[in-house]
């Protein structure tokens, strides 16, 4: 492990610390919002935004640029934390969330600089992600496109069509990635109704599929490095993690699914992620 | 004080429960219901404190299935249980049980002519920070083009639980438009008399007539106040169902007032607007002004300062009377 190696690895943790620390400042701006599935979702965004997309925040438009579809859109905080933290967007407009005439409200609006889908309504970037991925075979781009997933909303049927899809294309070129947080808005994924058994289910879709800590940086970036699994496959990701990460009185709950933030709860969530970043 | 205490004291469970919120009567309508017939069942979408049934499901877990994120699995699911004899009540949001699951929606719900009842909560720009996936105003277009359907956009709370009551009597499918997680402004009388199909004069006018439904109610009756220092006397038609339409009533204004305007959270292409117009066109074509959407993806923003942007509001309701009245 040389040190250079270290160096990133310690340099994506302090990404993800700021995109957890600007979902926490959103959200307060906005007195609440989806902070679970922001969070859980941080280390994931920060290792695809600042290691593993190729992207030039000066042109959001560059055709050959890689895409990224955040399919379970209310995280657009940290979506948002990540664009204003790569170039995309002014800093100051995550002080904008949910403000009036704002372009940075509860989901991703694709007129946003750095945003390639306006998501919100669940099952939907899948499929539009192959598309994605089927225009750059078409037109033989080498550009890879990246879908993010939430677990809840796997339960939407869309995304098994899209799973059989990606697969009889076999799009090497595609990779989904499940923010497996185990909690959607109401409860446990696994009482509501259950995934598992998940990876073997999307094997027998004919997807290639890794498993790993989506909170352990190495983990991430050794994953991301090792895209595509196969070369006539899809690849799925799945990234067990915890819904609110980062702030102990907000892991693991479906309360904080979507929550208000007053200036007492901001406070104690800041002084426990820490400075830095 | 004392006053005040006895009304509450006066005051019914459901209606102390609900605090005002559409979406939390309709879920103590689900209760009421499933308490008075056994083959009452709730569907929820991961919506369950969205309907505040989290009671329900503890007291009675054998008479809520839960969907998942899933509207579509959802709506066949309801349309399946109505053909056995059940009486299903799917509770969604309506940005989301209406178009996600449109198909099953017309052709297993409608087509089939089942008896299901839809509660959809944050319809209208109830959720106008979410962005224009999560704004609900062209449902009642769709609905009203569902053949069978009856579609009902209730004022407040009150009328809310009384509409949810009021479909045990019906023999097809439902929709119940329903508002989101802030307090709605009481506009009916908690005991009102109320009968789907038949809209409610709120005040009684001859110069002219605002038809509003849903959370237009009460800027409507706003209005009337306003301009009646201005010698403008409104009348005020809370048309809390929009299909069926009540063709007498709205006539019966148009002849009477002869001068009518709309009100509405919602598109005014195809809504209450739309049908009021249609109906006066082919019947008794009357002068119209409608508030309502324009045709296009509405803003961000918080809900009072959206709706003020869009007019949906008492000073544009009697601004449209008054051109209406030149
Ligand atoms: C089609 C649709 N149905 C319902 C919703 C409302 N909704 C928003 S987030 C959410 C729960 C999502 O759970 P999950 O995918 O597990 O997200 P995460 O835990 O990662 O935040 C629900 C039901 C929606 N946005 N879209």
């Amino acid at each position: 492990m040389t040190s250079n190696y270290a160096a990133r690895i310690e340099a994506l943790r302090d990404d993800a610390l700021g995109i957890r620390r600007n979902v926490w400042r959103a959200l307060h701006g906005a007195g609440s919002g989806h902070m679970g599935g922001s969070c859980s979702a941080a280390d994931l965004l920060a290792a695809l935004y600042f290691n593993h997309l190729r992207l030039r925040p000066d042109e959001p438009d560059w055709p050959e640029r890689d895409r990224f579809v955040l399919s379970k859109g209310h995280a657009n905080a940290a979506l948002g934390a990540a664009l204003a933290r790569a170039g995309f967007i002014e800093d100051g407009v995550l002080d904008q969330f949910y403000a009036y005439q704002s372009s940075f409200g509860m989901h991703p609006d694709i007129k946003m600089p750095g945003v390639e889908m306006s998501t919100g309504g669940l099952g939907h970037g899948l499929s539009v992600a192959i598309g994605m991925a089927l225009g750059a075979r078409m037109q033989t781009k080498d550009f890879r496109t990246v879908v993010m997933l939430g677990d809840g909303e796997l339960q939407e049927g869309s995304n098994w069509e899209g799973a059989m899809a990606a697969a009889q294309f076999k799009l090497a070129n595609l990779t989904a990635i499940l923010d497996y947080n185990k909690i959607q808005q109401s409860g446990a994924v696994a009482e509501m109704q259950d995934l598992e058994p998940l990876a073997d289910k999307w094997r027998a879709f004919g997807w290639a599929v890794r498993e790993i800590d989506g909170h352990d940086m190495e983990a991430i970036v050794e994953a991301l490095d090792a895209l595509p699994f196969a070369t006539d496959k899809p690849s799925l990701l799945i990234a067990h993690t915890i819904k609110g990460k980062g702030v102990s009185f907000a892991e693991g709950s479906f309360l904080w699914h979507n929550n208000l933030v007053t200036d007492d709860v901001y406070e104690k969530a800041m002084s426990e992620l820490g400075d830095g970043a | 004080m004392n006053d005040a205490m006895n009304k509450d004291v006066a005051r019914p469970e459901w209606e102390v429960k609900a605090e005002d919120q559409s979406r939390l009567a309709f879920g103590l309508a689900v209760g009421e219901l499933a308490g008075r017939d056994p083959k009452v069942v709730a569907i929820s979408a991961d919506t369950i404190d969205l309907f505040g049934l989290r009671g329900f499901l503890e007291r009675s877990p054998e008479r809520l299935i839960e969907a998942g994120i899933a509207e579509q699995s959802a709506m066949g699911m309801a349309a399946g249980l109505a053909t056995t004899g059940m009486r299903p009540i799917l509770c969604g949001y309506a940005p989301f049980i209406t178009t996600r699951s449109l198909e099953q929606l017309r052709n297993d719900v409608a087509y089939a002519n089942q008896r299901v009842v839809i509660g959809a909560a944050c319809g209208g720009i109830v959720l106008a920070m979410a962005g224009g996936t999560h704004h609900a105003v062209e449902d009642l277009a769709i609905m009203r083009n569902m053949p069978n359907m009856t579609v009902i956009a209730p004022a407040d709370a009150r009328q809310t639980w009384h509409a949810a009551l009021a479909t045990e009597q019906l023999d097809g499918p439902c929709y119940i438009r329903l508002g989101g997680k802030f307090a709605e402004p009481p506009v009916t009388a908690m005991d009102a008399d109320f009968q789907i199909g038949k809209a409610e004069q709120l005040r009684p006018g001859d110069d002219i007539t605002v038809i509003a439904c849903g959370a237009l109610v009460a800027p409507a009756l706003a209005a009337a106040e306003a301009l009646a220092a201005s010698g403008i006397n409104v009348r005020v038609l809370n048309m809390h169902t929009i299909k069926p339409l009540d063709t007498h009533a709205i006539l019966a204004a148009a002849a009477e007032t002869g001068a009518i305007v709309t009100a509405e959270e919602h598109r005014t292409t195809g809504g209450l607007g739309g049908a009021v117009a249609e109906l006066l066109a082919l019947e008794q074509p009357t002068p119209m002004r409608m508030v309502g959407m324009p045709d296009e993806f509405a803003i961000v923003g918080p809900t009072a300062r959206v709706r003020e942007h869009y007019g949906l509001s008492e000073a544009a309701i009697a601004a449209a009377c008054r051109d209406l009245l030149k």
